[in-house]
């Protein structure tokens, strides 16, 4: 899993690649973790290399996308791949996090 | 069955998800690989994390495939804690972000992406079955 977080001006674009799961979840919430103490996040991510999650990569999204809302801020994915797609919708996480 | 024991299973998830993906019956087809992977990591995670209470144990893996019915069988066997995972409740799916808890999905997606899962308690051991149907991809 490679985590690329790029800041400009007013926006935080993300690009995830590659698989998160059981033995990279910790570092993906570790490389993550600046995006949680942003004041008023607007944050972008592109998906279209992420291949693979499990619930722990799941986790990690669950807590961001709350640190996000508390911090009356916004987030979207894109370009999500069709089975990872899958696994946020059938745990309903397509209808808490925005989806593009 | 094409099965082996690992022991102990402390820091061995990758090891063990590994053995069993690699087995010859799993099936080629990417769409069926992604389930099957998901639903084996997140079961055999169960078993690595909470089976033994931070003690050392065994877990016995195995795959076998039914060349008619093409159904594919993983077995997950252990003498930890008696668990049984299906017991557990869903969750709830529909709850908004603020609300839902973190965690609780593993056994939920292997329920959804399978075709079936049972458990039961014998001899002493948790034995975990879960079967998916490889039909229509296997030549």
């Amino acid at each position: 899993m490679k985590v690329t977080i790029n800041k400009q001006n007013e926006k935080t674009l993300v690009t995830l690649e590659g698989r998160i799961d059981t033995t990279n979840a910790d570092q993906f919430q570790h490389d993550i973790a600046p995006l949680m103490d942003d004041e008023r996040p607007n944050i972008d991510i592109d998906c279209s290399g992420m291949t693979y999650t499990s619930s722990q990569g799941l986790r990690v999204f669950l807590l961001l996308q709350k640190s996000v809302m508390a911090h009356h801020g916004t987030m979207v994915m894109r370009n999500m791949d069709s089975r990872v797609k899958e696994v946020f919708d059938i745990t309903g996480f397509s209808n808490i996090i925005t989806i593009l | 069955m094409i099965k082996k024991r690992f022991n102990p299973i402390t820091d061995k998830s990758s090891e063990i998800i590994a053995f069993l993906m690699a087995s010859p019956d799993m099936p080629n087809d990417l769409d069926l690989r992604f389930k099957i992977e998901l639903s084996v990591e997140e079961a055999v995670e169960n078993v690595v994390h909470y089976a033994y209470e931070g003690g050392i144990g065994w877990l016995e893996a195995g795959t076998s495939l039914d060349h008619e019915s093409l159904v594919l069988t993983i077995e997950l066997r252990d003498a930890g804690v008696p668990f049984n995972p299906l017991e557990k409740a869903d969750p709830d799916v529909k709850l908004s972000a603020d609300q839902r808890q973190v965690g609780g999905l593993g056994i939920y997606l292997c329920k959804k992406m399978m075709d079936s899962i049972e458990y039961h308690y014998e001899d002493g051991n948790n034995v975990l079955i879960m079967r998916k149907i490889v039909k229509d991809l296997k030549k």
